[in-house]
């Protein structure tokens, strides 16, 4: 209870300090705003005035990518892979080690702070507007928002875990260049953050499928729009559970791989 | 100083740049090769996306990778000559500036040749690669002609998009911000133009042509080598991307000398 309470105190001061530095989160919603646009734009020209798409009406595709870009602010609003990356390189990161919690814990617990202030001063108020100006899908249950509330959470827990455990790599390797940049495209296109997973070539929608990618942003998007239908939810949201049990024991792998090598090294 | 002693002493100053580059032969072959996969990356997206869907904006999956390459050539140039000026505002504030001020050399030119970022090599790569891989695809027959604007179009393409990042630079002369400019407002309207202008709505395309020009960078060129259709503006457009990029360009360096002046008024 005393170790959660120290953890909840990582969040607070996160949030406290995303307060101090209010127009780094201006500056981050302007961007997110011209991917909006730039995205909005290519599926609007994609369809080209057709109503629907292999099955999927223009106004659930225009939603698919407003709630996508909506999780991508949320998901990148934490702590950036840089920043842990340069702790390891300079050798502060050490100085963490010395302390009695653990490392990767503590930072997604700070991520829940920033991403907090995220939320609520900037992505609820522009995604709120978005949704009264526009001809959006919106669910119209109360039980699919709680369904796409979790499935968004556990993506976000997924994503962690995952871009963690390749923060850490640089433990290992001097340069990580090339496998990061791999990382993260397989990320951003195998995620369904972009192109929804059903209008993949098969044989790439069956590689998709098998990774833990599709939780980060086609399920919960896909929920969102219903087109993954209420007796698909619950073993959707279990396939995300699977995952971030998977991705959590490999991040635990990876951070004690590390920082056993940091006590052999003397950091 | 004449403009000949300008060019010997670039040339010097930029051949001790590369040579402490290559101290780390591996890191400097990883960038290379992490900057060809994060390319190809958004080629193999591109794919993916007209894989069911054919055209994007009566732009063929052939026609947008051309697009890409002459905006992926024309940064890697921008890259080695101005991308350092996105940082000038870490510069300014640990004081290490003032050295670019006590010198008897222009200071934009020594600043400008401080870094030569060599592993833009990635860039030249990619996009001859793809360069010659959509020539034969799409039957683009070069003739002198076509080859020379093409080249022209990449040098104005260089000066806008390095015009660009001078003014941003210059921001930290008003406000000891740049880099963060650059992510937030450069970044993304870069990732625009990876795309036909046409998909996007009037406003946004007349931005990039008239206010911020990047429109002169890719768009509007590869229209007039592929015969595409630009609504809203004339055939011919695309033929103006040199002189675009040369008085985008005059006007950064104005705006840089400006904030200069300021910077030195104020003492710091």
């Amino acid at each position: 209870m005393l170790q959660f309470r120290m953890y909840c105190m990582f969040t607070r001061k996160a949030f406290l300090r995303s307060a101090v530095y209010r127009f780094d989160v201006w500056s981050r919603l302007g961007s997110n705003l011209i991917f909006l646009l730039m995205w909005g734009s290519i599926w609007t020209a994609l369809y080209a005035g057709r109503e629907e798409a292999g099955g999927v009406s223009f106004e659930s595709m225009l939603t698919y990518i407003v709630i996508s870009q909506f999780l991508s602010g949320i998901n990148g609003a934490g702590t950036p892979l840089w920043e842990i990356q340069e702790k390891v390189r300079t050798g502060d990161i050490a100085l963490e080690l010395m302390r009695p919690f653990n490392v990767p814990l503590r930072y997604l617990f700070a991520d829940f702070g920033s991403v907090a202030f995220y939320i609520i001063t900037a992505l609820l108020p522009l995604y709120i507007v978005l949704f009264i100006f526009m001809d959006l899908m919106v669910p119209t249950s109360w039980l699919t928002w709680v369904y796409f509330i979790a499935a968004a959470f556990i993506g976000f827990l997924i994503r962690y875990c995952i871009e963690m455990a390749f923060g850490l790599l640089s433990f290992f390797l001097v340069e990580t260049g090339g496998i990061v940049d791999i990382f993260y495209f397989a990320m951003s296109l195998l995620s369904g953050s972009v192109i929804p997973l059903w209008f993949f070539p098969d044989w790439l929608e069956k590689i998709a499928v098998y990774l833990p990618f599709q939780g980060i942003y086609y399920i919960p998007n896909a929920i969102f729009i219903g087109e993954i239908s209420s007796g698909e939810i619950l073993f959707s949201i279990g396939i995300q559970l699977f995952w971030v049990i998977v991705c959590f024991f490999l991040l635990r792998f990876v951070w004690n791989r590390a920082s056993h090598k940091v006590i052999v090294q003397g950091g | 100083m004449p403009i000949l002693k300008y060019v010997d002493l670039y040339f010097k100053l930029v051949s001790a740049g590369i040579r402490a580059q290559f101290q780390y032969r591996f890191a400097f072959f990883m960038r290379i090769i992490g900057l060809i996969t994060a390319y190809s990356g958004t080629a193999i997206t591109m794919w993916v996306m007209l894989y069911r869907f054919q055209e994007l904006g009566s732009w063929s999956f052939f026609e947008m990778l051309f697009l890409f390459a002459i905006a992926i050539l024309s940064w890697g140039f921008c890259i080695i000559l101005f991308f350092h000026f996105r940082s000038l505002d870490t510069y300014i504030i640990n004081g290490t500036f003032d050295r670019f001020l006590v010198r008897p050399i222009n200071p934009f030119f020594h600043f400008m040749a401080m870094k030569f970022d060599v592993a833009s090599f990635g860039q030249f790569i990619f996009s001859i690669l793809i360069f010659i891989w959509v020539s034969i695809e799409l039957n683009i027959g070069w003739t002198i002609g076509k080859t020379l604007f093409l080249l022209a179009s990449i040098i104005g393409g260089i000066l806008i998009q390095g015009g660009m990042l001078v003014i941003i630079s210059a921001l930290a002369f008003w406000t000891t911000k740049s880099e963060q400019f650059y992510w937030v407002a450069m970044y993304p309207a870069r990732n625009l133009t990876n795309y036909p202008l046409v998909i996007y709505p009037k406003i946004v395309q007349w931005f990039t042509a008239f206010v911020v020009p990047f429109g002169f960078v890719n768009y509007f060129p590869a229209a007039v080598i592929l015969e595409k259709e630009t609504p809203f503006f004339p055939a011919y457009i695309g033929y103006f991307s040199p002189l675009v990029g040369l008085v985008f360009f005059m006007i950064a360096y104005w705006i840089w000398m400006l904030g200069l002046s300021r910077y030195k008024s104020t003492g710091s």
